[in-house]
């Protein structure tokens, strides 16, 4: 038992889980952060985006990863046209936090019903899948699969590259300033509207980007995104919302219950681990486990 | 007083018409009047507790699936009549159980909670089914549709009630102060936790019982088909839609969501979702205080 | 010039005129539901599209012998959201309100289980086909039927056989909590331990599992000649990757549902090699000689393989139908009759039905062997011998 647990396998089992979960929470929480919306259609813009990786590689027979800035811009793209035809005048009219979820958990509710069966009606919900960098790299007892290492890769520089911008750059520290407050934001002269745009941008993006990087290891299909979106909402409840280097800790935390977790106990308990975990820490810490205070 | 009556007769009276109506219209829009009243007796209960108490519950599955569930594993035990019952007794009790923690959590993290417990329950059962090595459970020698009809709509007519009497009684108004401003509601001497568990537990005990009746009505159960989180998502949807204030907004909303996928369905099979989404959409943006706004705009 | 005209207009109208009898058939409705959205909306397609195709041929062919009169064939259906109790209710207005001629199945055990009821109430005959579950046992025969014979009480034993006769001697289990998955569990243990087969382990997990690593982990210590994973689509995928990642080295590999997708070769190719199956249809068996042009036109028209159980179960159960109408015509009480006692050519062979369930076709088993798909059990019925590591 022992000896499995500080495999190396399970490490990097962990870790690939971990990433993808974070980068997933990431995109939810820049966008619940800065407007309060509550973007239950967040897995199937990961749909969205595996798809069009999909098609990226089933029509050029070029790599996904090439094409991940495109995927990237179709993620924004489907942002920026959700933000100004549905939330822009909504978030202007200047309504209680509360107004705005309960109206956003709808709207993304009737955009997520929408997404799903276009894509299903144009191309079908039968399952889809290719082969791109399946060849097993092994080192020693560790083996690694080239489409995963990639995933690894990929999550882990645009987390890095996330904190960065959030951190040091100055529109890094607008989005972060109107996560934590407001009216204060407006007060001080930051272009709120504008801060929205990009977060909502790049919440999507991180979306899309996730979803190619899963349409290299998982089957493709209309239905996908469901269990990203809970899985998102998950990480970003437990990290504390609005808290984004929380979300990133919530989302690893959530990998090492799912890999770890399942080896002491078994397979069987994984959900019920998961969810167990997940309703213990809210009941203990209300505010997220991770949310001492809001710090970005 | 008066309201009262006109109250009791007004959902008398839509009540013996849903039932004759669907019992009249054949075989297809009995059951198309069966999935109505069973969205009003479901979105009536979870406006009992979210609408008057701004908790938001994205679990309200787990009081139908409690509900079913007892159906389920009693139905050769016990006639189905006192299961019914208790299956909203199950349900009603679950709710009361994990009504103090759960409510302290509040605004979106409660509909996080809500909905992650209701994940919860459903691997739990999934993992008791298969520990009990019944994966699927099928019941022969259900009751008939009409009866089951009148069964649900009793039900939808007990909820309407319910949602309308508590939300003028005293304790309504508690729980309206509450979702106005819980600290400030605590200061006037109103015992929120009580009355926040209370109405919690109350607004589950109804589901759990159209869950026990639904079950009759399916004869197959799986875990994961009763605990589908679409049917949280469906209520809160069609109570949104029908908007807050009072018992009318849930029945607007069910009858409206049901009304137009029935519509949406004849016109275009392949399409309906789509415009339904659309449609939610537009509603969303044209008319955000739900139908029950739009009637007031038109009155006043 | 303005002859000319005159002429191809006469020709034409004439055209037309001897066109009308043919065109002026009505057409004959078939009526079904199909989980287009919700849980099973991922495997209805391969239902589906053998329907259209099915349907796309005999409008070709100048349409359904309806006892002598060719009539064309119109599809009437709607989306079940994968609700079994919602299924039941659209096959009621199908026959109430849409007044189809004829039923074919939704997609699944649970909705065919909810259709029967209903079939049963309107003496409606219908010919089943993605039902698969001992449950199928307990409708009361007369109104529908199973053309299927992947049904766990005969898979469990029928793997149990071909373990023993490869001489496999020790295996690994891990199942989907889900039923199809413990159904057959149920079976396979004692039949493996009456075939004096060593089971090493026998792990459950659950629907949304979303990395194998620490089962395969388990696997792997246990050291078993074959892996029997009861998996559903989603974690077929999930399986197959990780299991090819850590480097399983067993003889042999089963799996329940999923390596008969279509994406699953795609997502897989050589490395899918030599992993067995459930399914009883092939292109590969030359007794069946409509098994392979199914199989081609199926790829010209949809651009993917069938899928060997579902698409070809679909279709199977159409072909039935066909021949039953053609013989009996739409009359219920007569297409019952025919479809109870007649025997049918179809792309799985010959069928026969004793009761609900198909006489003639075994339980089997296929292996991926490079691009094909062959059948490697039982012996009556196989293309191709069993390969093993």
């Amino acid at each position: 038992m022992l000896d499995s647990l500080l495999s190396a396998q399970l490490l990097f089992a962990a870790a690939v889980l971990g990433s993808i979960y974070a980068l997933v929470g990431l995109g939810l929480n820049l966008v619940y952060g800065t407007m309060r919306l509550l973007n239950i259609a967040h897995g199937d813009i990961l749909m969205i985006g595996a798809f069009s990786a999909y098609w990226w590689f089933t029509l050029t027979g070029l790599s996904p990863l090439i094409a991940l800035p495109l995927v990237a811009a179709i993620g924004a793209g489907l942002g920026l046209a959700l933000y100004f035809g549905l939330f822009r005048r909504q978030l202007a009219q200047g309504l209680p936090p509360a107004a705005i979820e309960a109206r956003s958990l709808l709207l993304f509710f009737g955009v997520s019903v929408v997404l799903q069966n276009v894509v299903a009606f144009f191309f079908s919900s039968t399952p889809r899948a290719y082969r791109h960098l399946d060849e097993v790299v092994r080192i020693g007892d560790l083996a690694m699969t080239g489409n995963r290492i990639a995933a690894l890769v990929v999550a882990v520089t645009l987390l890095a590259g996330m904190l960065v911008f959030l951190n040091r750059s100055l529109f890094g520290i607008e989005i972060r300033a109107l996560i934590q407050h407001r009216e204060a934001a407006r007060v001080v002269g930051i272009n709120v509207d504008r801060v929205q745009m990009v977060a909502i941008a790049l919440g999507f993006a991180a979306a899309a980007i996730a979803g190619a990087l899963l349409s290299m290891t998982e089957q493709t299909s209309p239905f996908m995104g469901f269990r990203f979106t809970i899985a998102a909402f998950v990480v970003i409840i437990l990290g504390g919302l609005g808290n984004i280097r929380g979300g990133i800790i919530a989302g690893m935390l959530l990998a090492v219950i799912e890999i770890y977790a399942v080896t002491i106990f078994s397979a069987e308990a994984r959900s019920i681990l998961i969810y167990g975990a997940f309703v213990a820490a809210l009941l203990i810490r209300p505010q997220g486990l991770i949310g001492f205070g809001k710090r970005g | 007083m008066r309201n009262t009556l006109s109250i009791l007769c007004v959902t008398l009276a839509f009540g013996l018409a849903l039932y004759f109506g669907g019992i009249a219209a054949g075989p297809y829009w009995q059951l198309v009047a069966l999935n109505l009243a069973m969205w009003i007796a479901l979105t009536q209960s979870w406006s009992l507790f979210s609408g008057l108490t701004g908790y938001v519950s994205l679990g309200h599955v787990v009081a139908y699936g409690l509900g079913a569930y007892t159906m389920v594993i009693l139905f050769r035990e016990w006639p189905v009549w006192v299961l019914i019952p208790i299956g909203g007794a199950v349900a009603g009790l679950f709710a009361l159980i994990v009504a103090l923690p759960v409510l302290r959590v509040r605004g979106p993290y409660f509909v996080i909670l809500t909905f992650g417990l209701a994940e919860l329950v459903k691997f739990v059962l999934l993992a008791v089914e298969t520990a009990l090595g019944q994966s699927s459970r099928l019941m022969f020698g259900a009751p008939g549709a009409q009866t089951l009809l009148a069964w649900m709509v009793a039900l939808a007519a007990l909820a309407t009630l319910l949602r309308h009497f508590v939300g003028v009684s005293v304790f309504g108004r508690g729980l309206i102060a509450i979702r106005e401003d819980e600290t400030a509601a605590e200061t006037i001497g109103i015992p929120i936790s009580r009355y926040k568990a209370l109405a919690f537990a109350l607004s589950a005990v109804i589901p759990g019982m159209v869950g026990a009746v639904m079950a009759l009505r399916s004869t197959y159960f799986e875990v994961l088909q009763v605990f589908s989180p679409t049917i949280s998502f469906t209520i809160v949807t069609m109570a949104i839609i029908g908007g807050a204030g009072d018992a009318r907004g849930p029945v607007l909303g069910a009858l409206f969501l049901v009304a137009l996928s029935e519509i949406l369905r004849g016109v275009s099979p392949q399409l309906y979702l789509i415009f339904l989404g659309i449609s939610l959409i537009g509603f969303v943006l044209f008319a955000p205080n739900g139908l029950t706004g739009l009637l007031r705009r038109k009155t006043s | 010039m303005k002859r000319r005209h005159l002429l191809g207009l006469a020709a034409t109208a004439a055209m037309t005129l001897a066109a009308l009898p043919a065109a002026a058939a009505d057409p004959v409705r078939i009526g079904y539901t199909m989980a287009r959205t919700g849980l099973f909306a991922a495997a209805a397609p391969s239902q589906e599209q053998a329907y259209t195709l099915w349907q796309e041929q005999v409008n070709a062919r100048g349409g359904l012998n309806v006892a002598g009169e060719m009539r064309p064939v119109e599809f009437v259906s709607y989306d079940d959201e994968s609700d079994p109790a919602k299924s039941a209710q659209l096959y009621e207005r199908l026959i109430t309100s849409d007044n189809v001629d004829l039923l074919i199945a939704p997609w699944g055990t649970p909705h065919h289980l909810n259709l029967a009821g209903v079939a049963e109430t309107y003496g409606f005959p219908v010919v089943g086909n993605t039902a698969a579950s001992v449950a199928i046992r307990e409708v009361a025969p007369g109104n529908i039927w199973f053309p299927t014979s992947a049904i766990p009480d005969r898979i469990g034993p029928e793997l149990a056989a071909m373990l023993s006769e490869a001489g496999v001697g020790s295996v690994s289990i891990i199942a989907n909590v889900l039923p199809f998955g413990q159904e057959n569990l149920g079976f396979l243990t004692p039949a493996l331990e009456a075939a004096g087969i060593e089971i090493r382990m026998s792990e459950n997990y659950p629907p949304d599992i979303s990395d194998m690593t620490p089962l395969i982990t388990q696997i792997k210590a246990a050291g078993a000649d074959a892996v029997i994973a009861l998996t559903y689509p989603a974690d077929a995928f999930l399986y197959a990757g990780q299991a090819r990642e850590l480097g399983v080295e067993a003889k042999l590999q089963f799996m329940l549902i999923g390596p008969t997708i279509d994406a699953f070769h795609k997502a897989f190719g050589p490395a899918a090699d030599g992993i067995v199956t459930l399914a009883h249809w092939s292109p590969e068996q030359a007794a069946w000689p409509r098994a392979k042009p199914f199989f081609d036109a199926y790829v010209a028209r949809w651009g993917q393989a069938p899928d060997y159980l579902d698409s070809a179960l679909a279709y199977m159960s159409l072909e039935i139908l066909e021949q039953a109408v053609a013989k009996a015509g739409l009359d219920r009480d007569a297409l019952r009759e025919a479809i109870a006692t007649g025997t049918f050519d179809t792309i799985n062979g010959e069928v026969r039905f004793d009761g609900v369930q198909n006489a003639v076709t075994p339980t089997a088993f296929v292996q991926r062997q490079g691009d094909k798909m062959q059948l490697v059990w039982p012996a009556a019925i196989a293309t191709a011998p069993l390969t093993m590591r």
